[in-house]
């Protein structure tokens, strides 16, 4: 198939002529909250609140986050995020990877009801699993540790991401598999050489989507830890906020610093799959 | 009437230049065939005159309108896709019906057209089925249909016949030819397949590199071709193509030329040695493969053994003269 | 080691993470939603108490109208935004990955950063949205209409408002998934349309929408489940399920304050369940609907 390329038609003034205006407009009310947050943090805590909605504090100043890290150990709960995040992560995306392709290569039957199972998973709600998993971990004894939060990688952190790598998966031509089938190629080597590097922008995709999730998981830490030393940075914010409700400034600081690092993954990510033209990319099917 | 007019039309993608200059007219009530390799722009061409890309430069008439800045809805033409575009959602009858429906004409009149429409190109009997249902070739007629309900003044088809398999499109060819025939439109046909072309056509057009190369029936076409290309593009197997050197035994060329000598025009009896490296059986024809790249086309029962060692002439009339750097003609 | 051995090793951690963490969790709390357990004493069953308790309870009902009222209102809002988005920013012109990623970054945020932005936001005296509507009011108290601005955190209807906003913003994950299928969409139908004359609402109608019916519906029954559950840190940090009585008392807050903070597991397993059966009802039901509606989706209807 020939690569389309399409301009303007006849009689039409070129794209982008309308939608210009209304795209900026649209995109300044979705910036708000962020812009809010960045604001809000640089203002100086303590100070008496501001009479007009002022979109840049004056005076400028950084004492909110100094603050911030006096009253809660912010530092040591974001170091804590992070080694989750990196050891969530990669499991996360390594179990979703294995599942999907497993999927590829299991005979129909089995398949259909994996993959029925994973439906039925992504409908249970949340609080159906809380209470149980509680108790399972308490009887473990692995309450107040990491692994709770950790766990969740082995279903891939979501049957949603195992869907999304089989359904990336079946779009490659099968004939790709079938010779490495018959060169003798084994499952494992399969998904690492054939599989996996031929669906990057999933990869990246799932990566990104993990990493959100982990790094902003509020419920699990409120449920399993209760030692502050190993709080995460959500758990550290929550109790920035018990200890000084109304210190807006600071609190934001503590957002804003939760906030960066997700930003800045989704930044960098996100002209894998934000950018495409024709829906050749990741979820097209 | 119904003509379609291109004047100095071109058409630029960025650094692209799709379409350099095209001169080309569609007369009233024919065929015309636009041919040409991939990235020619003969899409380009169409989609110009259908004003679902916008020209540069030049100028579109559809019968006697200058229509270059109206939009493509006012142009009055159908288009064809070479994918069909049919609705997935909707019934045969739906989706020949669409055009009808969007301009909300009544009920009764669509009713009517519908019917007509389905009876010319015979998918009367799949009205009510989805378009999943059906066959390649089925789509394509309802693709037809739906072009025809409207009646409009020409009709435009992207490469309608790439997407079925060799025997349903040999059998759409006919097909297309006698509905043409029958409902007397202008229609404009783009292909890259130089058979369907030649046998399809009342005339030819061939594009190479968004220029027009040459237009005239396609026997014209075949037998006085303009340039190199033209004649390399036409016919099958492909035209000899000599160098002054390669023609020597043959006869003396100018340099600076090369000879261009059409399979079917070698003749094998006396004349300059070869010898046979391959032979083909094409049904009731035969290519020769000789030593030194020529290729001959004779009746397979007088075929020629592989290997065996003959003499080869062709009639100095019936080949063409080329230059050898600008390819054009240069014994008109 | 045999194919079938690798292919089985491939899926061990998944199999082994459902069964252990979705499916006999899932097992265990309908199983509590049966009996009274608070952690300490082994669980007693109770057969249907706890439903009896359930419907009796005042507070639950509360939770419950909230929960269902929510997504009543915000799905279908949620869902018009991402179209609405995808449908604007599909077709490439200048900084649309710019307008694109702009308009996902909320859904980034960590909930609880977020609850806290919107916490300064909707602060009643001093948040930077009431300050904006007072701007152009006549005394520091009014509005440029003349009237109070909503109280946001106090008021019981203007903090369910409040939190229905909150969630507009967060349609990153809808919209990318309608931006991607829009693009996906055969170029050719619409050239087509636009030979035929169809106006932009006529293209919308007849092409656009019953090309992503599918998409839409799933995401229909995705959104519904979800904001059935999402709720919670909001109504934690922002509101604390106030203002009283239990104005922004969600299902999920409802749940976890059972659970964590009475310790009374069983209860708390109960309303689950009863969450659970209303939330497959719903998605039921609206498959139903769906599916008629797209029955009577020809053309000429």
């Amino acid at each position: 198939m020939r690569s389309q390329v399409r301009g303007v038609r006849a009689g039409e003034r070129r794209w982008g002529g309308w939608r210009q205006p209304v795209a900026v407009a649209v995109a300044a009310v979705f910036l708000v909250p962020l812009w809010f947050m960045l604001s809000g943090s640089l203002r100086e805590p303590g100070q008496p609140p501001p009479r007009s909605p002022e979109l840049i504090p004056r005076p400028l100043t950084t004492t909110s986050y100094d603050r911030a890290f006096d009253l809660v150990d912010l530092g040591r709960h974001a170091v804590n995020s992070l080694i989750v995040a990196a050891l969530t992560v990669p499991l996360a995306v390594l179990v979703a990877s294995w599942a999907g392709f497993a999927f590829l290569l299991l005979a129909g039957r089995a398949r259909s009801v994996l993959i029925g199972v994973s439906f039925a998973a992504l409908m249970v709600p949340l609080t159906a699993l809380l209470v149980p998993r509680f108790t399972m971990f308490r009887w473990l004894g692995l309450t107040d540790t990491w692994v709770p939060l950790i766990a969740p990688a082995l279903i891939g952190l979501s049957p949603f991401y195992v869907l999304l790598f089989y359904w990336s998966f079946r779009r490659l031509p099968p004939e790709l598999f079938e010779a490495a089938r018959l060169e003798g190629m084994a499952p494992f080597a399969m998904w690492r050489r054939l599989a996996m590097p031929l669906v990057r922008p999933v990869t990246v995709a799932v990566g990104l989507l993990a990493f959100i999730a982990t790094w902003g998981n509020f419920l699990d830490p409120l449920i399993y830890l209760f030692d502050p030393d190993l709080y995460t940075l959500p758990l550290g914010l929550r109790s920035l906020e018990t200890l000084d409700r109304t210190n807006y400034p600071v609190l934001l600081a503590g957002a804003v610093v939760a906030t960066a690092p997700v930003v800045l993954a989704f930044l960098v990510a996100q002209r894998y799959f934000l950018h495409e033209e024709r829906g050749a990319g990741w979820l097209g099917r | 009437m119904s003509r379609i007019v291109l004047e100095g039309v071109r058409r630029r993608f960025g650094e692209t230049t799709a379409l350099d200059g095209v001169d080309l007219e569609a007369r009233d009530g024919e065929l015309l065939v636009v041919v040409g390799p991939s990235g020619c722009g003969k899409s380009t061409l169409l989609r110009c005159i259908a004003g679902l890309e916008a020209v540069d430069e030049g100028r579109v008439t559809i019968g006697d309108r200058d229509v270059t800045n109206v939009r493509p809805a006012a142009r009055n033409v159908s288009m064809v896709f070479q994918s069909y575009a049919l609705f997935p959602h909707l019934t045969v009858r739906e989706n020949i019906a669409f055009g009808l429906i969007v301009r909300e004409e009544p009920k009764a009149e669509v009713r009517a057209r519908v019917a007509e429409a389905s009876e010319l190109v015979g998918v009367e009997a799949l009205l009510e089925r989805r378009p999943y249902e059906l066959s390649g070739g089925e789509r394509q007629r309802v693709a037809l249909a739906r072009a025809l309900v409207r009646r409009p003044y020409a009709y435009l088809l992207d490469e309608p016949l790439s997407n079925l398999d060799a025997g349903t499109r040999v059998q759409m060819r006919t097909e297309l030819k006698r509905l043409q025939r029958e409902v007397g439109a202008t229609m404009i046909h783009v292909t890259h397949d130089q058979v369907e072309a030649l046998t399809l056509g009342d005339r030819i057009a061939v594009l190479d590199r968004g220029r027009v190369r040459q237009v005239g029936t396609p026997e014209d076409v075949y037998t006085q071709p303009r340039d190199r290309f033209v004649a390399e593009f036409l016919g099958t197997p492909a035209i000899n193509i000599l160098t002054p050197e390669q023609a020597r035994p043959f006869g003396e060329i100018p340099a600076g030329s090369v000879l261009g000598v059409r399979p079917e025009h070698l003749r094998l009896g006396d004349g300059v040695p070869a010898r046979v490296e391959l032979v083909e059986v094409a049904g009731s024809d035969a290519y020769v493969f000789l030593d030194g790249g020529l290729v001959a086309r004779v009746e397979a029962e007088r075929r020629p053994a592989e290997g065996e060692e003959l003499s080869i002439s062709f009639a100095r009339e019936a080949a063409f003269l080329f230059d050898a750097e600008t390819g054009e003609r240069l014994d008109r | 080691m045999s194919e079938r051995r690798q292919i089985a090793l491939m899926l061990a951690p998944y199999v082994g993470g459902l069964a252990g963490l979705v499916v006999l969790p899932a097992l265990v709390t309908f199983a509590l939603a049966f009996s009274e357990y608070d952690l300490v004493r082994a669980p007693s069953f109770a057969g249907l108490e706890n439903f009896r308790e359930l419907a009796g309870d005042d507070i639950f009902r509360t939770a419950l109208t909230n929960s269902l009222v929510f997504a009543a209102i915000a799905v279908p809002l949620r869902l018009a935004g991402a179209l609405g988005l995808a449908l604007l920013l599909h077709r490439r012109f200048t900084g649309v990955g710019a307008y694109r990623s702009a308009s996902v970054l909320p859904t980034v945020i960590p909930d609880i950063a977020y609850g806290l932005v919107f916490l300064w936001l909707f602060n009643p005296l001093y948040g930077p949205v009431n300050l904006l509507l007072k701007w152009q009011g006549d005394s520091p108290t009014t509005t440029a209409w003349g009237v109070q601005p909503p109280q946001w955190l106090t008021h019981p209807n203007d903090a369910r408002a409040a939190i229905i906003i909150m969630s507009l913003f967060t349609i990153g994950e809808g919209f990318v998934v309608l931006l991607v299928t829009r693009q996906g969409l055969p170029a050719e139908l619409y050239e087509l349309a636009a030979l035929e004359d169809a106006t932009a609402w006529g293209v919308f109608r007849r092409v656009t929408l019953p090309l992503m019916a599918p998409i839409l519906l799933l995401l229909f029954a995705r959104d519904t489940i979800f904001s059935l559950q999402w709720t919670f840190v909001p109504a934690l940090i922002v509101t604390e399920g106030g203002p009283p009585p239990y104005a922004t008392t969600y299902v999920p807050l409802f749940v976890y304050r059972n659970a964590f903070e009475y310790l009374r597991y069983g209860y708390a397993a109960s309303a689950t369940l009863v969450m659970f059966v209303l939330t497959a009802l719903i998605v039921w039901l609206q498959w139903r609907i769906v599916r008629r509606w797209r029955k009577g989706f020809s053309v000429g209807g």
